[in-house]
């Protein structure tokens, strides 16, 4: 009898808050017109009946051990999510929580030594270490048997791709999918893609476009590129008293970020060391692309506009040197440099900020910059076979799946932690936006480990809302400041994203740098060669005097062929070939 | 003297049990759960010496970058230990020179300092002073002003620096951390010989080589035997973030190397051979030095 | 006769004055020279002491030298509202002493009946240790090992497999040779056994060097988190500070790489107040906090090193 009334009150409790979500949902509907399906999605979650919780609940309380790999920090003793989390689901989690630098080496030691594992394990690379070492339990029986239906509807498109094939193992699903699972398609600065663009860009200054009266820049070359800015930087040869900087790159510790360009300019997205075409892998360091580039650069490097110090400077060097304001141009990734925007910003230097431009060499290339994330299949939560009932656990991960539990990790509490107006939006005043930048708030209010593991819903909400505040438009435009404001409208556009291109979807095999390269195979050792060779000699070619590029050309070349690129290439390939046979 | 023993058997268990997973540097180490680790490490596939013969075949790649780390190890090691143990026995001196004990202490606790700044604040500065001129590096800037050099060196972008960089940095960080042993020794000595020596007409230089420098003699020896067993460990951070741009020719060693072709590529065969190879070789260069300072008649280590 | 004696006397006078003005010559350059490195040891710590007092985002675009520029204790507070730092704090402390103590103990012990030239054994042993500084078996053995031992998830395995060092055996055997053989000899005479020999005699006479060898193992033990991690980590409450301190930097540089949506720093732009600690300032707090209780304990052993053999033994 108890038990009755128990689920009938946590029905209630379901249904009153699926009808404040799903009311304003609702009329959201009505007003504008529903999104086209993509391919897949059939149902929304909500749509779900609603769950009977059965064993999972305060009448059934349980303690588990969750491994998880993340940089995050675990949550503090006082946390209110954490909390909530005991008190409704009856589930206590002791967190065991491996940065992601270490993750190997805990691993390695769990597998060889046998040690004991815990009741649940999320790690960031799903290779041969965890499954084929048959550590995990395969968990599409639980899927298939229908008493998981938002999990089994969370997967159920991607099947294909998320099954691990490899090894002696039994094919199958062994990680529960985290990250990138979108359920809406909005494209332009909506939720999937964010108002802020995190990907791959040449960026120019604001205060370089504004020089030359909002240029327009499609088509856009790296020869009007640099000539942008090298006219803002004869008129402006230093900066606040600092030398103006022309064009510079990360490259200490992230090799790629100068070996990359290539790809984009031929119109490709980031697939690693290989340009893929028709479905076949080529590296591309050697090619047409490449040396385009690198004489460009040369050239640019002649006229001033290439900091030498771009390949000797470490990452935090770099990061100073953006957030100084003097760097008008730069190819990098957008989420790598928050620090140095948030600091020109709060330093009021609106306009030495960035927006992504996209060159390509040959003109009436469509740029693919921006790509649309990518199901990550490396991550996830899985079971281990030592642990006893996962049906509890299952059903723990299919409860959080639910919009309304999904809300408390990122939004939090309606009234604490933001606001509901009028017409069902979400928005937040300055001070919860503020604390949601204090670490130590988070600890006690979010639950950012779990977050990093769990199944979760991106894109937008039942409601309307973005998943998250940062994906939020209203929230974007809140923020702006007035320079910001003026800059967008001078353009015509209304997020940053904009500026970069709509990134159509994405092959099956995207992004070919997640082919997994065994060790000691020659592939393996071709990739290392690249990676030898790469930083050595091409800061030589940028900087190569002139009339000497094309013998450091010849001699770039003649190492690459000493390197067994086929080896690379054909296990690049076989990850693509496989791929493309496993998409729907 | 019994008391000796149940330490040595200590020494036994925490140090040498654990060499059985040496085994691995034969095997392709592939762990399995739920087997244990005796049962993993006798299912592994048995390859012999094939990993050795990897890491020493020059005309492999990995050879050839094998070969290369190593001497990139042993240049680093060998910089490192002949600038940094020549300056710590001056600095040492000097120390000892300084006859109020208040200020010697307030400049020995300067001087070791440096020691206290994890390596990745060691990093970033280092970078930073050999940073161009117009970035704030100042060794360019004391450089150009003292006329040694023209035209500014981008240092880090040299593979020809790069040694010398490792010793200096390990120079900064460890300089004064290296005088505690030899001041420690110099405790030693008994003011009263010092006096003597004046009186039979000794000058400070003539008292500070048979007096101070032949107490701290067996120290100095035993040290440098000992850093001779280190010289294929030449450190990992400063190769690691600032040896990964132009200059990793000179930068990679050995322990960048099994990071990258060991742990990286989980290829744990390899990284165990690497290792046994390296301490192979530490030992015998530990008993070379040994024996050369027996046959010199000075301090050995056994 | 005289005139030798005041020819001595004239010379002597004569050396005398020429020794003066090298000493005072000598001294000079010694002081110089000395005052020259503590200026380039002491530089970048007052830089780390200034940037972990500056306003994070504003020390993002370089040019801290020795002063703040925006100064700030956000990034201590930062630092301090971690909740597990305190627990963390503690542990590294009791971790640190008792490795410490039983470090000297142990391998002082052994040390003692290494140097002794009539123990057969001594150099056998003393070769079997010192080997053990140039292998490294590798994690894996090291982790099997302890499993087996029942020692993973406990706080033994923090300070229980060092007990005893090669390299400070060695150092603390060299000191211990170089003491008088008469103070044994005479105290074997007033038939005293070793360990009384050991306790009463030579320990005392050894203060120098065990305080030298636990600074050493003080610094060693502070700041190793890496054995916390690996054998202790289904116990969070086992935490040693320097794990957790790296972990936060580690959550600050992923947080940072977000960007946080810009939000916070318009608004500090706004408000005029700093409030944003980024991964350079907090790794500046860390470096000071954990540095500070070692530089603490300095003066205090500096007084056992200096002072040292200056008191008490028999001269020659």
């Amino acid at each position: 009898m108890k038990k009755l009334l128990l689920i009938l009150v946590l029905l209630m409790v379901a249904v009153a808050v699926l009808a404040a979500c799903g009311r304003n949902g609702d009329e959201q509907s009505d007003a504008t017109p529903s999104p086209p399906p993509v391919t897949g999605q059939e149902t929304q979650p909500d749509q779900q009946p609603p769950l009977d919780l059965g064993i999972l609940g305060p009448h059934n309380p349980v303690t588990w051990t969750m491994m998880i790999v993340t940089d995050n920090m675990p949550p503090a003793a006082d946390n209110w999510l954490m909390e909530r989390i005991r008190e409704e689901l009856g589930v206590t989690l002791i967190f065991d929580i491996v940065p992601g630098d270490l993750q190997d080496t805990r691993v390695a030691t769990m597998l060889a030594a046998g040690a004991t594992l815990p009741d649940i394990i999320h790690v960031t690379q799903l290779d041969a270490h965890m499954a084929a070492g048959g550590t995990l339990m395969r968990l599409d029986p639980f899927l298939e048997s229908g008493m998981f239906p938002r999990l089994q509807e969370h997967h159920a498109p991607y099947i294909g791709r998320l099954s691990f094939r490899e090894g002696p193992v039994e094919p199958g699903l062994y990680q529960m999918a985290t990250w990138n699972r979108f359920y809406t398609d909005d494209q332009g600065g909506g939720p999937i893609m964010g108002p802020t663009h995190g990907g791959t860009g040449f960026w120019l200054q604001k205060s370089v476009l504004e020089f030359h009266g909002f240029p327009n820049l499609d088509n856009m070359t790296l020869e009007r590129y640099f000539d942008m800015i090298e006219e803002y930087m004869i008129a402006n040869p230093t900066i606040d008293g600092m030398p103006t900087i022309g064009f510079t790159f990360p490259m200490l510790g992230r090799v790629w970020g100068m070996t990359n360009p290539p790809q984009f300019l031929a119109g490709h997205p980031n697939n690693g060391e290989v340009l893929v075409e028709n479905g076949i892998a080529r590296i591309y360091h050697t090619s047409e692309y490449a040396e385009y580039y690198w004489r460009a650069l040369n050239d640019a490097f002649h006229r001033g506009l290439v900091d030498p110090e771009s390949w000797t400077r470490t990452q935090d060097e770099y990061q100073a040197a953006l957030a100084t304001g003097r760097v008008l141009g730069f190819h990098d990734q957008g989420w790598a440099f928050g620090t140095p925007r948030d600091a020109l910003i709060e330093a009021g230097r609106y306009e030495r900020t960035w927006i992504p431009t996209m060159p390509v060499m040959r003109s009436g290339t469509t740029p693919w910059y921006a790509d649309r994330p990518v199901l990550n299949v490396n991550q996830g939560i899985g079971i281990p076979v030592t642990s006893d009932n996962p049906e509890h656990k299952l059903l723990f991960f299919e409860t959080l799946l639910q919009p309304e539990w999904q809300m408390l990790f990122t939004w939090g509490r309606e009234g604490i932690d933001y606001h509901v107006d009028a017409n069902g939006n979400f928005y937040r005043t300055a001070e919860q936006r503020r604390n949601a930048d204090e670490a130590a708030w988070r600890l006690s209010n979010r639950v950012e480990v779990l977050w990093d593991a769990i199944p979760k819903i991106q894109g937008s909400l039942p409601c309307g809302n973005a998943y998250t505040p940062g994906n939020q438009p209203s929230e974007f435009y809140e923020g702006l400041s007035d320079y910001f404001r003026f800059f967008l409208t001078s353009y015509g556009l209304g997020t940053w994203t904009q500026f970069a291109n709509d990134p159509p979807s994405n092959p099956p095999y995207y992004p070919a740098w997640q082919a997994p390269i065994p060790g000691g195979t020659p592939a393996a050792e071709a990739a290392a060669q690249i990676q030898d060779i790469l930083p050595r000699l091409v800061p030589g070619l940028i900087s190569a005097p002139p009339g000497e590029f094309d013998t450091r050309w010849a001699a770039f070349i003649a190492e690459f062929e000493m390197v067994n690129t086929e080896a690379l290439e054909a296990q690049i390939q076989s990850f693509i070939d496989d791929r493309i046979a496993r998409a729907r | 003297m019994l008391m000796s023993i149940p330490m040595l058997l200590y020494v036994i268990l925490f140090a040498y049990v654990p060499l059985g997973g040496w085994v691995m540097a034969f095997q392709n180490f592939r762990p399995r759960f739920g087997v244990g680790p005796i049962r993993n490490l006798i299912e592994a596939e048995w390859v012999g010496l094939a990993h050795f013969r990897t890491l020493l075949d020059t005309s492999g790649h990995t050879g050839a970058r094998f070969i290369r780390a190593l001497t990139n190890t042993v240049g680093q090691s060998l910089l490192t230990l002949v600038v940094g143990t020549i300056s710590a026995i001056v600095l040492s001196l000097m120390l000892h020179e300084v006859r109020q004990t208040g200020i010697k202490r307030f400049i020995q606790n300067i001087l070791y300092l440096p020691h206290f700044l994890s390596w990745m604040i060691v990093t970033v500065l280092v970078s930073m002073a050999l940073a161009l001129p117009v970035s704030g590096g100042i060794i360019n800037d004391v450089l150009l002003a003292l006329r040694i050099i023209r035209e500014p060196i981008q240092f880090l972008a040299e593979p020809r620096y790069f040694w010398g960089i490792v010793a200096g940095a390990n120079l900064w960080r460890n300089l004064g951390w290296n005088t505690i042993i030899y001041m420690a020794s110099m405790t030693a000595i008994d003011p009263n010989l010092y006096e003597a020596a004046s009186i039979d007409g000794a000058n400070r230089y003539r008292k500070m080589w048979h007096i101070t420098l032949a107490t701290i003699r067996p120290t100095i020896i035993l040290l440098i035997i000992m850093n001779i067993g280190w010289l294929l460990a030449s450190g990992f951070e400063i190769q690691f973030f600032l040896g990964s741009g132009p200059s990793i020719a000179r930068a990679e060693n050995i322990d960048i190397f099994v990071l990258r072709f060991g742990i990286e590529q989980h290829n744990f065969g390899l990284a165990t051979a690497a290792g046994v190879f390296r301490t192979g070789v530490s030992i015998l260069l530990l008993l070379a030095a040994n024996l050369v300072a027996k046959l010199m008649k000075q301090e050995t280590l056994f | 006769m005289e005139s030798n004696a005041v020819n001595k006397k004239r010379k002597n006078h004569f050396n005398l004055k020429r020794l003066q003005a090298e000493s005072v010559i000598f001294h000079t350059i010694n002081y110089l020279l000395l005052i020259g490195l503590c200026v380039i040891m002491l530089y970048p710590m007052l830089n780390t002491l200034a940037l972990s007092f500056n306003d994070g985002l504003d020390a993002v675009r370089g040019g801290i030298r020795l002063w703040p520029r925006r100064f700030t204790l956000n990034n201590y507070e930062t630092l301090f509202s971690v909740p597990t730092v305190f627990p963390a704090f503690r542990i590294s402390i009791y971790r640190t002493i008792v490795t410490v103590i039983t470090n000297l103990v142990f391998t002082s012990m052994l040390a003692y009946a290494i140097s002794r030239p009539e123990y057969k054994l001594g150099k056998p042993i003393a070769l079997i240790v010192v080997i053990t500084m140039y292998f490294n078996a590798g994690l894996i053995p090291h982790f099997i090992l302890r499993q087996s031992l029942g020692l993973l998830n406990t706080f033994a395995v923090l300070w229980f497999p060092s007990m005893i060092s090669a390299f400070n055996l060695i150092i603390i055997r060299t000191y211990m040779k170089s003491l008088p053989e008469s103070l044994v000899e005479s105290a074997k005479l007033d038939g005293s056994g070793d360990f009384g020999i050991y306790v009463r005699i030579i320990m005392p006479l050894c203060k120098p060097v065990l305080a030298t060898i636990a600074l050493f193992v003080a610094v060693g033990a502070w700041n190793e988190w890496f054995d916390a991690f690996i054998y202790n980590s289904a116990r969070p409450d086992l935490e040693v500070l320097q794990g957790v301190l790296r972990q936060f930097l580690a959550a600050a540089m992923a947080h940072a790489a977000g960007g946080g949506g810009g939000h916070a720093a318009a608004a500090a732009a706004a408000a005029g107040a700093p409030v944003l600690a980024t991964p350079l300032t907090l790794r500046a707090a860390i470096t000071i906090f954990t540095a500070l209780p070692i530089l603490l304990v300095f003066p205090f052993l500096q007084r056992y090193i200096v002072h040292g053999m200056t008191l008490g033994g028999v001269k020659e």
